[in-house]
């Protein structure tokens, strides 16, 4: 059968294979589960020092102390004082140490050998530099410079970040780097910078506490944001109202106040339904819609067809819980906006998330204690990773690649000619597609692993085999690295140090734990070892991140993204920064306190945009309202595919799985994907819970496991993403991608289910996490 | 005097009065007594007297004493017998003999309760008959290269006193020693640097048990230096103080740490209950309806909760009683009571269920391989 | 902050340096509705430096195919401890500020009685060590004003450790409670429940509830607009 879309670049009739089961590979290099053993369980070992430093996984970036004895880390212990969680912690967070001294670590560096076990043989590391720079080169010269691209990762330091930019924009002078951020946060980024023009979280956390409305569109916080649940609970103590829009009951909708069922993809239908009513019923902050915005017009014309009937009748929401949801908002005094990736993972993403900053603007509760507006960072340093120049179309500071005056700068600061600097590139799918069209052939990665996270991965594995050469850095050899030429050793999270920009926006440090087993090493090393060996050392001789903060201080400057002002020791004096903290600014206005800018857009606040004019990010000072005309997501449901797939995160696991899927604990936690379905979906099927049932989408097909539960709406599956080969759901997903932030569209695309004919053929043969 | 307290007294003046006449007639009328030992003697008989007395206390307690009737009730059930035989032999060597159940603990604290353990066995094997003058030895007329070992009265065997056997019956004390201080050392080292062991222990309960052992053991080694190398120098002083050190001990046997040597035992009988319990007839919770436990083992428990004067019978329900519903169903019902307090004020309304009328708990994580509490504890709950 | 220094326990002679009691104003608090099931307390229980790698904590799905709804147990201490005195062993002790141990492990004949009879179901057989396990309010934190390890985690706050007027600051639509009805019998606990403040009642009636359904969010209470594969 024919799609109605093509989406994955040149991709013929032929639908990819399957994933290779590659079980000697498995066996050589896991991953493999590690539980606490020796001593870590030896009640009678004192820790030789307890280290303060952060969680590696999500966003929100819990502080804790990691335990450490003899270069091991043995243990966590709560760190009460950091105030964004006050000693709370995920289920990640407490087994994160497990990741550490595990035995799938990579010792060395590996080439790939097909006579060896697992497919390759470790060499030495100069050796594999050498090999690297030399491919580099030939390939560059050979086919151009942008025929080498990038792929970074949002779980890397933010002084990494900024030298993986760097790198590629300087020392390889191409324009092609992306970064996984782009699968994860970058629709609410581009909506934030349209509305606001600046890309982060408007208020602190504290900011919920007070609200008296809280709406949570598309975010599944107790699985995936654990500790903002304490956040919203409090606020419902003393008497908040909390609506969740989402197609599942997640446990934070159990006992919402208001639940609307929304159908996945019709979200700014619901958005434009609710500033409707807000209109109809002048549920509006008139002064500050004419103060503080403009085109608000715009929006209303858009909202104006979307009658309750109508928005009823397309997102598939009560009538009645529709009109509740706007007269909640809409009556607020206080209010705390909070969406994630349910929302941003649209083919028009960012169409939903200005559809809710609308809401938001509409009811003028922004910039104030207790009003506020965020979206959830997903990746450990989501919202730094997005700041500071490695996608494909930025510099330092938030700055923008084809802006000549942003050029300029930048180009100063690295003491090089703005002409040298590469224009935008290519997003991180386009990359992929570039790949499999073979205009691309060489390729880095580091901290991503797309064959398991990139939508349509059953292409991704296609497009990866074609690559003339590929090094990957990591530290086990995850799903993607295989595909990899060589590999080389890097770093643990807890292994260097650095900062990160958590949710809130709060620039916060990461120390280090321990040191780098084997000939592993810090990833910024191996990245200055790979230009020193291209000749072009020049920019890539820092000796520590400190030196590459102290740098990314002056690139920063005068950005938006001013971190100018920030020093490591004044993060870890006032628990963590709020960026823009520029280290000065005109006469009369003053410098921010010792906490950075915790509350952004206060009506008399300063920014380098508005110089004075107002306290949104534009000359004009001005918040934008944007008119949201409706899209239905790239693939709706037909008669043969004729049921919605959405896919998310489970508690126990951290987006690819490379690190979670090797800690015991959590594995056991939640073993193995499951597909979620309504029982009445499931009688139609004729499907009990826990049978093997067969999703099948255009792109392919996977054998999962039931779960038969109510808390689903009946129209919609649900499969968790972590899980690689044929227990992956992105086999299904559509590489389908926004217009403006190229983020793909892994919340909706039409499937079949069927119970399986029987067990899949991994099942005898692959453990849990494999 | 209570009714306990007399049943207790009887079996402790009856047991310690038997004893007495044990060792009156295997020392054949203290012919082979021996009368400086005399205030050992009197040490294990007031030890008798205790160890018995709490023992019938401890036995006579509602739970326990439901487990020790049910206990030799399921042992001598028609159709287990033979069963039961082996398994208890099975179970002794296993159990008791090789500490298999401390070694799954931890490997080391199995090692360091063994040494202990062997080494107060042989100890007590041996000085025992030679206290109560049960066992002597003496010179084989005609032949002087040989001892005879004296049991009862009744010579028994003979050795040539330069052999192995002699020496390693004559030291067979200073073996033993060696054995208990080296487990006393590894419990010290355990106590001194384990969290576990430092927030719970108490210095009368867990630490008292083990300096005396360490003093018994090396006041007898001090003997054995004091006659064996230095001439006999300072021995009437270390015979003294040694003699304190094992009457303390024995003094200090019903009332400490050492009881659990007595009532570890019954572990065998709830072996025994647990068998049978699992072959026969379930106890299925009246809430979700998953077998839990055996049915005896819930009907025991009301009797027991009865005499204690707990009163979980829940009338004009199903359930009957608290007993039979599964710990699963107690957690979750708490969690639904609580839940209907705040029914109205906050979200959430009572669920209608499309297909049951009542829950249906599962233990979100039951083998999550956080060594075998889970599994075990699993199959405990749904045998 | 080193985390703490217990190591005073060293001294055998000091009874109260081995024993101290936890602080009187400190106080365990629980409240299911807030759990999210996350599972964060199972994870670190197994971390508390007492019994590293096992976990004594209960979390449960109240009805899974129903509702997301789970529910935390920790050992709430009885007042008058069923599991105590149910035990044929007397390995069960309570400490004078009322914290309900775990077996004494030479004493424990794993004979499963506590497990049966702890009217919230707390005790953990280990049917491979012969030892019941339970929770004791991590007795080595706690007893030096340090949180338990699952409170400390907590994200959601359904298991929290401090004072009442903490919580009566941060939580002032709710109250603690800690007597509970189970059939006949009521028990008082140390730890509490958190009810709401207006409650015409102060005992949380379990077995009143046991047959009832569990709350949540009516997915087809009405709220969609379109039918959807009916029957």
């Amino acid at each position: 059968m024919k799609s109605p879309i093509t989406i994955s670049g040149n991709r013929g009739e032929e639908t990819p294979p399957a994933p290779p089961l590659d079980l000697e590979s498995i066996r050589t290099f896991g991953p493999f589960r590690a539980y606490a053993d020796d001593i870590r369980v030896d009640t009678g070992v004192e820790p030789d020092k307890y280290v303060k430093t952060h969680c590696c996984f999500c966003g929100q970036q819990c502080g804790l102390q990691l335990k450490v004895k003899d270069n091991t880390i043995i243990g966590i212990e709560p760190w009460y004082e950091f105030p964004f969680n006050q000693g709370m912690l995920c289920p990640k967070g407490v087994k994160r140490y497990l990741q550490q001294d595990h035995p799938d670590r990579l010792l060395h560096a590996y080439e790939k050998d097909s006579v060896a076990p697992g497919g390759f043989r470790p060499i030495p590391y100069p050796e594999a530099i050498r090999r690297v720079a030399a491919s580099i080169d030939r390939l560059q010269n050979e086919f151009g410079r942008d025929a080498f691209a990038v792929l970074s990762g949002a779980s890397l330091t933010t002084e990494k970040t900024y030298l993986m930019g760097k790198f590629a924009h300087m020392c390889l002078r191409t324009a092609n780097i992306d970064y996984n951020g782009r699968l994860c946060m970058v629709s609410a980024a581009a909506a934030n910078k349209k509305a606001f023009g600046i890309d982060r979280a408007a208020n602190p956390w504290s900011d919920i506490l007070g609200a008296e409305v809280i709406l949570v569109s598309g975010a599944n916080i107790a699985e995936c944001a654990p500790i903002t649940t304490n956040y919203v609970w409090q606020a419902r103590e003393h008497g908040a109202k909390v609506i969740v829009v989402d197609p599942r009951i997640t446990p934070l909708a159990r006992t919402c106040d208001l639940f609307l069922p929304v159908k996945p993809g019709r979200d700014t239908a619901l958005f434009n339904g609710i500033l409707h009513l807000m209109i109809e019923n002048d549920w509006l902050d008139h002064d500050f819609i004419a103060k503080h915005t403009v085109d608000f017009d715009a929006a209303a014309g858009q909202a104006r067809e979307w009658t309750p009937s109508r928005t009823a009748e397309v997102t598939g929401i009560a009538e009645k819980a529709i009109r509740r949801a706007a007269e909640l908002w809409g009556t607020a005094r206080t209010s705390f906006l909070l969406h994630a990736r349910g929302l941003e993972h649209h083919s028009h993403g960012v169409m939903n998330v200005l559809s809710a900053i609308n809401i938001v603007l509409a009811s003028g509760r922004i910039g104030r204690p207790n009003c506020g507006y965020s979206t959830i960072t997903g990746q450990g340093n989501g919202q730094g990773g997005r700041e500071h120049g490695q996608k494909c179309d930025q510099l330092p500071g938030g700055r923008d690649l084809d802006n000549p005056e942003h050029r300029a700068y930048v180009a100063k600061v690295w003491g090089i000619d703005p002409g040298d600097l590469p224009r935008s590139g290519a997003d991180a799918y386009e990359i992929i597609r570039k790949i499999d069209r073979g205009e691309i052939k060489g390729l880095l990665s580091i901290c991503f692993n797309p064959v398991v996270s990139l939508p349509d991965s059953n292409f991704v594995r296609q497009a990866l085999a074609k690559l003339d050469f590929y090094v990957a850095i990591d530290f086990f050899m995850s799903e993607t690295a295989r595909y990899a030429h060589l590999v080389l050793p890097g770093s643990l999270q807890e292994e260097d140090e650095g900062t990160v920009t958590q949710v809130e926006g709060r620039i916060i440090r990461i120390n280090k734990a321990v040191d780098c087993p084997g000939e592993a090493r810090p990833d910024w090393q191996i990245i200055q070892d790979i230009a020193q060996f291209l000749g072009r050392e020049r920019g890539f001789t820092f000796s520590s991140p400190r030196e590459m903060f102290e740098e990314l201080r002056i690139a920063s400057k005068g950005g938006v993204a001013d971190y100018s002002g920030v020093t490591y020791e004044r993060i870890e004096e006032n628990f963590g920064v709020f960026w823009p903290c520029p280290s000065e600014t005109p006469e009369g206005v003053p410098t921010p306190g010792p906490q950075g800018t915790p509350r952004l857009f206060e009506p008399e606040s300063w920014n380098p945009v508005a110089k004075g004019a107002g306290p949104f990010y534009f000359p004009d000072g001005r918040a934008r309202f944007h008119g949201i005309p409706y899209s239905g997501p790239a693939e709706d449901v037909d008669g043969d595919f004729p049921i919605i797939l959405t896919t998310g995160r489970v508690v126990s696991q951290f987006l690819s799985g490379n690190q979670t899927r090797r800690i015991g604990p959590l594995v056991d936690h939640y073993p193995e994907p499951r597909v979620e379905m309504h029982p009445r979906l499931a009688s139609r099927l004729g499907v009990g819970d826990g049978d093997w049932v067969t999703v099948e989408s255009r792109r392919g097909s996977c054998t999962l496991r039931s779960l038969v539960v109510n808390t689903i709406r009946p129209d919609t599956v649900f499969i968790p993403y972590h899980w690689p080969g044929r227990k992956s759901a992105n086999q299904l997903t559509i590489a389908a991608q926004d217009p403006i932030s190229k983020i793909p569209e892994y919340k909706v695309c039409a499937v079949r289910v069927r119970k399986a004919d029987g067990p899949p053929e991994y099942a005898g043969l692959l453990e849990p996490q494999q | 005097m209570t009714r306990e307290v007399s049943i207790a007294t009887s079996w402790g003046v009856g047991l310690t009065l038997a004893l007495g006449a044990l060792i009156v007639a295997g020392s054949r009328n203290l012919a082979h007594f021996d009368a400086a030992l005399v205030a050992y003697t009197f040490s294990i008989l007031f030890a008798t007297f205790g160890l018995t007395y709490r023992y019938a206390m401890w036995l006579q307690r509602p739970p326990t004493a439901v487990y020790w009737r049910r206990g030799w009730q399921v042992f001598f059930r028609s159709g287990w017998r033979l069963r039961n035989a082996g398994t208890w032999f099975r179970r002794l060597v296993s159990e008791f003999l090789a500490n298999r159940f401390i070694f799954q603990r931890n490997r080391l604290r199995g090692i360091t309760h063994l040494l202990i353990m062997w080494g107060c066995l042989i100890a007590v094997a041996i000085t025992f008959p030679l206290v109560f003058g049960w066992l002597h030895f003496q010179p084989v007329a005609g032949d002087l290269s040989l001892y005879e070992a004296v049991i009862f009265g009744f010579p028994v065997f003979r050795f040539p006193h330069e052999s192995a056997v002699a020496f390693f019956l004559f030291h067979g004390l200073v073996w033993a020693s060696f054995l208990v201080i080296a487990g006393v050392m590894l419990a010290m080292r355990r106590r001194m640097r384990e969290e576990g062991a430092a927030a719970l222990q108490r210095f009368a309960e867990d630490f008292m048990p083990l300096i005396l052992l360490f003093a018994v053991s090396l006041t007898g080694l001090m003997l054995t230096a004091s006659y064996t190398w230095m001439k006999g120098y300072g021995y009437t002083f270390i015979a003294i103080l040694h003699a304190i050190t094992v009457i303390g001990t024995f003094l200090w046997l019903p009332f400490g740490k050492f009881f659990h040597i007595f009532q570890r035992p019954a572990q065998m009988g709830v072996g025994f209950y647990k068998d049978v319990g699992r072959a026969e007839a379930k106890a299925c919770c009246r809430g979700c309806g998953h077998a839990f436990t055996s049915r005896m083992h819930v009907e025991d428990l009301m009797e027991v909760e009865r005499k204690l004067g707990y009163r979980y019978e829940i009338p004009g329900t199903e359930a009957e009683h608290y007993q039979w519903i599964c710990p699963s169903c107690r957690r979750a019902s708490l969690a639904i009571a609580q839940g209907l307090l705040w029914r109205g004020r906050r979200g959430g309304v009572p669920l209608e269920a499309d297909a049951r009328a009542i829950s249906m708990p599962v233990r979100v994580n039951r083998g999550m391989g956080e060594g075998p509490l889970g599994v075990e504890d699993a199959e405990n709950f749904y045998p | 902050m080193a985390r703490r220094n217990t190591r005073g326990s060293l001294n055998p002679n000091s009874e109260s340096v081995l024993l101290m009691p936890v602080p009187d104003n400190l106080e365990f608090f629980i409240d299911p509705s807030r759990c999210i099931g996350c599972q964060a307390c199972i994870q670190a229980c197994s971390e508390c430096d007492t019994h590293k790698g096992q976990s004594m904590i209960q979390l449960d799905w109240v009805d899974r195919a129903q509702s997301t709804q789970t529910v935390p147990v920790v050992c709430m201490h009885c007042e008058s401890p069923t599991c105590a005195e149910v035990c044929p062993a007397d390995a069960i002790k309570r400490t004078g500020d009322g914290v309900v141990q775990t077996a004494r492990k030479p004493r424990c004949i794993a004979c499963n009685n506590c497990v049966l009879a702890c009217p919230f179901g707390v005790p953990k057989m280990n049917t491979g060590m012969n030892l019941m396990m339970k929770c004791d309010m991590c007795y080595d934190r706690a007893s030096v004003g340090l949180k338990p390890m699952c409170a400390s985690v907590c994200p959601s706050q359904a298991l929290a450790f401090g004072t009442r007027e903490e919580m009566a600051r941060l939580r002032p639509s709710a109250r603690p409670a800690n007597t509970f009805q189970f059939g006949a019998q009521t028990i008082r606990t140390k730890v509490n429940i958190m009810i709401p403040r207006d409650s015409p009642t102060d005992i949380v009636d379990v077995t009143s509830s046991m047959y009832e359904p569990a709350l949540g969010c009516e997915l087809l209470d009405g709220l969609f607009a379109e039918s959807l594969y009916e029957g």
